[in-house]
């Protein structure tokens, strides 16, 4: 197990320009500059706007400005960018700020589900992804997307 | 010619005797090392001290009219009731320095630090402040009437009762500055930035606030008559008690703001009635349903601009939004099997249950707050809605597109099948 500081100083970091496809699980936090299609367990995801998560992901904390898809656990999320088709999102808590009238939407939102407070989430905890496993992300258009199995696998891009 | 020369000042501060008293006008120590040096009561008027190092200097009660200073290093000196009219101190460093009850009138301070400087009841009539860093400078009860502050840095400043009628303030950013009763009748505030300050009891008579930021800042009974609020930000400003523009408010940002009176809780104004109360306008006739009242299986349909508040309980309901409508669902109001249609805005501080999917159909705007709750599916507008929750809301929901969206998207990936 990581020393807790450590964990707490050091962060995974996909950058842009970036593509991984397979699972990822980290007990540092993960800022996604690129682009992660998978699955992804960490204590913390920040996708930055140039970012996007396709996948299933399991986390403490989530703060997006990028682009989110697939199915979101988490304690925590603050909201802004983009969310797609077919995501689902369970949290404790969600913030999503009110953007200025006339201005830029905070969050634009596909058709997606919002699972959130903490009733639910403790009816309904999600079992705990596996570290590494095959992974089917949500295809954007709706074309196949053929999924990588990364176990032990280098940081290609990651780190 | 003054009483001392340049060598005979530094001769006397070196063998440590003191210089105070002196006539010295027309003096010329430019670039002297003149650090804690005492010349109180001093006569230096039209004395050239550019770039000179007086940091702790004693300038108290000195005469120093038309004195050159720029650029100089006067951090932490004391001019306490100096006579500064017309001097020049354009860039001089000033951070901390006492200038409590000094005549500065007329005099230029353009691009000089006067960070934490302490200015009370200084006089600054038609001073020069362009560009000047004031920030945490103390300028209660000073006299800035007529003065240039455009770009100037006031974040923290303290202005309590302040005279800053005909000043300029373009640009200039005052957040969390203290402005309780300052006076600012005629100024210039275009795009000025007062964020977070306390401006209750100020007045703004006929000030030009043009896209000015009063964002969060307390404008508890301002007096804004006359003034000029175009394009000016309020969202979250206190704002009871205001004296409205008087005219209508073009562009008005303010998604809410908070009417309560002293020690009230938050009493949340929505866009519309924002604009009104500041504008000084007739507000629009709010439709309040109170606690205890239940109404069963009826439609109601509410006018574009209406403000509806909710804190009864809606049984099977239907209610239609007309543009920009606003619907605030109170703390205690419940909306059980409801159904809200049109291009609203929708504030939930409470509980919205649907009955049939969409429960929510087309709002521009659909804000949850904390300890508000929603289960239901929200169908947006073609223009999309802008939603905002906040920590500690409850959500069951899904949010789908608008129908025509949704149909010509089905068409689209049924055309790619073909």
């Amino acid at each position: 197990m990581m020393d807790k500081d450590v964990a707490q100083r050091k962060k995974t970091l996909v950058e842009e320009g970036t593509q991984f496809k397979g699972a990822i699980s980290s007990d540092c936090p993960i800022e996604v500059k690129g682009r992660i299609e998978g699955d992804l367990a960490a204590p913390a995801l920040s996708v930055s706007p140039s970012g996007a998560v396709h996948g299933r992901v399991k986390v403490g904390e989530i703060r997006s400005d990028g682009e989110l898809a697939g199915e979101f656990d988490a304690d925590v999320v603050q909201l802004s960018g983009t969310v797609k088709d077919n995501t689902v999102i369970r949290a404790k808590s969600l913030e999503v700020k009110l953007a200025a009238a006339n201005g830029k939407l905070q969050v634009v939102f596909g058709e997606c589900e919002l699972e959130v407070g903490s009733e639910h989430v403790e009816k309904k905890e999600s079992p705990a992804l596996p570290k590494a496993t095959s992974v089917r992300p949500p295809a954007p258009d709706g074309a196949a997307v053929t999924s990588t199995k990364l176990e032990n696998a280098p940081p290609n891009g990651a780190g | 010619m003054p009483e001392l020369t340049a060598d005979v000042v530094l001769r006397k501060i070196k063998s440590g005797e003191k210089v105070e008293r002196a006539d010295l006008r027309g003096l010329a120590m430019p670039k002297a090392s003149l650090e804690g040096v005492s010349f109180r009561r001093c006569d230096l008027d039209g004395a050239n001290f550019e770039g000179a190092r007086l940091a702790r200097a004693v300038l108290k009660n000195a005469s120093l009219r038309e004195a050159f200073f720029a650029g100089a290093d006067l951090r932490e000196a004391n001019l306490e009731s100096a006579d500064l009219e017309g001097a020049n101190l354009q860039g001089a460093n000033l951070s901390g320095a006492n200038l409590s009850r000094a005549n500065l009138e007329g005099a230029n301070l353009q691009a000089a630090d006067l960070s934490g400087a302490r200015l009370t009841h200084a006089q600054l009539e038609s001073a020069k402040l362009g560009g000047a860093k004031l920030l945490g400078a103390q300028l209660a009860h000073a006299d800035l009437s007529e003065t240039d502050l455009s770009t100037a840095k006031l974040d923290q400043a303290d202005l309590t009762s302040a005279n800053l009628n005909g000043s300029n303030l373009e640009e200039a950013s005052l957040a969390r500055a203290q402005l309780r009763d300052a006076q600012l009748r005629d100024t210039t505030a275009k795009g000025a930035r007062f964020t977070e300050g306390v401006l209750a009891n100020a007045t703004f008579c006929a000030a030009d606030l043009t896209n000015a930021d009063l964002t969060g800042a307390d404008l508890r009974r301002v007096n804004f008559s006359g003034a000029r609020l175009d394009g000016a930000a309020a969202t979250g400003a206190r704002v009871h008690g205001v004296l409205g523009t008087g005219t209508p408010i073009q562009g008005l940002r303010a998604d809410w703001v908070d009417d309560a009176a002293e020690g009230a809780p938050v009493k949340k104004l929505g866009a519309a009635d924002a604009a009104a109360l500041l504008s000084g306008q007739a507000a629009t006739q709010k439709r309040y349903f109170g606690r205890g009242d239940v109404l069963r299986n009826a439609n109601l349909e509410f006018d574009a601009g209406a403000s509806v508040e909710i804190e009864s309980l809606f049984d099977q309901c239907t209610i239609a939004l007309g543009n920009d409508a606003e619907l605030v669902i109170g703390k205690a109001g419940v909306l059980s099997g409801c159904q809200i249609r049109g291009a609203g805005k929708i504030t939930i501080h409470g509980k919205f249950v649907e009955r049939d999917a969409p429960g929510i159909q087309g709002p521009t705007q659909l804000v949850v707050s904390s300890g508000g709750s929603l289960i239901g599916a929200v169908e947006q507008p073609p223009e999309l809605t802008r939603f905002a929750f906040e920590p500690g809301c409850m959500l069951r929901m899904k949010i789908q597109q608008a129908r025509r969206d949704r149909a010509a998207e089905r068409a689209v990936k049924g055309g790619r099948q073909r």
